[in-house]
């Protein structure tokens, strides 16, 4: 069964536009949502919430279309925009006392399990918690009402390395039984690596792929040689830049042909992101 | 929508709220003021306030995200000022009949707070909260050009009827009958007042939906 299937998506600003976009993740997986900054991460995950409104394109969430039962799906959702910035005086027992009784399923027992799983203290007030307790804390009220599919925006971004680290094993935890499936967004490559299933890249408002994270990585290579092997890759390229010492470059592998004095290696999950970032720039080309 | 309610009321908005009321309804106690200010007070204090506090914390946010409807959230806010415009005028009526016990000789230049009186403060509330909505649920999250359009009306209404008061005899003369059996005419006033009072909300309510509907958060 897909957790969330999105198909067609498309939604315009005046500078921006998210265009055609198609997500499917199966329950049980953790999909990772990348691209850089003003990519439109944070707009797909709106308008899969039905919070902006959307040209055209089908939501689907655990089966059901999302617009047609939005309230009771969202029984079923988990998410966490930017940790939790709302009643930051209010002290968290407080908040919950309000947001339990929004939900059919709340379980006041997984709750207190994951207070001290996660070592929250009920007494705090959402202020005082670091980033990564601000998650927890997030993760804490959507488990509680037993969410099958949790949406995070950027849940990593402003932890230490070691709470990183922390909150992504806790996800691989969270999708062990096959019943939950994640999808957060992030711009650090790294915690994709350690946790993700799948990817979903996104870059200016286009998804450029939405497969396993080895087949995704497995599309590209990249290239390093001499400058004057330039012009033979120039036009099977989607990016490279020079420097004093020649090229790097990343293409597609079934573009490639194998050159003399030009290197090849799979490319990290940040130099992708990197290079497709400078694809959409006009000079694509720098000199280093 | 009722939790949504209940969460205005207990987490939305600060408890000093509550308590505000009771020290301006304790102006009703001033005799031969402008009662009309007592209620102006909501207005001018506590919606500007609370509007800033759902935006400070934000509410919007916080709401949207839970498993209910845009509609509830429109529903429960009106509903949370209804409610306390009502703890507004129930404590200013507590006063306001001290008031009539205490100055019951006293010259009245401006209207007295009689039933007649809260008729005309539920119409006022009417028209502050069919301005105040349909202005605000355009974006759910600015409030200022909305608390000012709101106090404006409020004031205009309150001025209105003061106006209408010192030059219209007949309209003052109504104001203040005290004979008991023409008392009936100032309930009617009354009556007439909660019905607009909330009828507006309902049409302002169906205003919001609309507007909030579009809105992109």
């Amino acid at each position: 069964m897909n957790a969330l299937e999105v198909k067609g998506l498309n939604k315009s600003y005046e500078k921006f536009h998210l265009k055609d976009v198609n997500i499917t993740l199966e329950l049980g997986y953790i999909m990772g949502f990348i691209g850089s900054n003003g990519a439109g991460k944070t707009t797909t995950l709106k308008s899969i919430l039905n919070m902006v409104h959307v040209e055209s394109g089908d939501i689907s969430i655990l089966g059901q279309n999302f617009i047609e039962h939005e309230v009771e799906l969202k029984q079923n959702i988990g998410y966490a925009f930017g940790g939790t910035d709302f009643y930051t005086k209010k002290k968290i027992k407080n908040i919950t006392k309000i947001v339990k009784r929004f939900f059919e399923n709340w379980d006041d027992n997984v709750y207190e399990q994951y207070l001290k799983k996660f070592k929250l203290d009920p007494d705090k007030k959402v202020s005082e918690l670091s980033e990564g307790m601000k998650v927890k804390y997030s993760l804490a009220l959507a488990l509680s009402h037993d969410a099958k599919l949790l949406l995070l925006d950027e849940p990593t971004s402003g932890l230490d390395p070691v709470a990183r680290d922390g909150l992504l094993e806790l996800f691989q935890e969270l999708v062990e039984d096959g019943t939950r499936s994640i999808l957060f967004s992030t711009h650090i490559t790294t915690d994709l690596e350690k946790c993700a299933d799948y990817i979903t890249y996104i870059n200016n408002g286009r998804i450029i792929d939405s497969i396993t994270k080895d087949d995704f990585i497995g599309k590209f290579y990249l290239l390093q040689g001499p400058k004057d092997k330039v012009k033979l890759l120039e036009s099977s390229m989607i990016a490279f830049k020079t420097n004093a010492f020649g090229f790097t470059g990343l293409i597609e592998r079934n573009r490639f042909k194998e050159i003399e004095g030009v290197e090849y290696a799979a490319p990290s999950l940040e130099e992708i992101m990197i290079y497709y970032a400078m694809k959409e720039d006009q000079n694509a080309e720098f000199t280093i | 929508m009722l939790n949504l309610l209940y969460k205005d009321l207990r987490l939305a908005i600060n408890p000093l709220f509550f308590i505000l009321p009771l020290f301006t309804g304790a102006l009703m106690l001033i005799p031969g003021w402008l009662y009309f200010i007592v209620l102006l007070y909501f207005c001018f204090i506590m919606l500007p306030n609370v509007l800033g506090g759902f935006k400070a914390q934000n509410d919007l946010m916080f709401s949207i995200m839970l498993p209910v409807r845009k509609k509830d959230i429109v529903a429960a806010r009106i509903l949370s000022f209804m409610t306390y415009e009502l703890i507004y005028v129930i404590i200013a009526v507590v006063f306001a009949a001290i008031n009539l016990r205490l100055y019951n000789d006293w010259p009245m230049f401006f209207l007295s707070p009689n039933i007649a009186f809260f008729g005309l403060i539920f119409i006022m509330f009417g028209l502050v909260n069919i301005t105040l909505f349909p202005i605000y649920f355009k974006t759910a999250y600015n409030y200022g050009w909305a608390a000012i359009m709101a106090n404006i009306m409020g004031v205009c209404f309150a001025v209105g009827m003061e106006i209408l008061a010192l030059k219209v005899e007949k309209f003052y003369v109504f104001m203040h009958l005290w004979n008991p059996t023409d008392i009936i005419y100032h309930w009617i006033l009354l009556i007439i007042g909660i019905v607009f009072f909330i009828i507006t909300a309902w049409i302002a309510y169906l205003i919001s939906i609309k507007r909030f509907e579009k809105v992109d958060i």
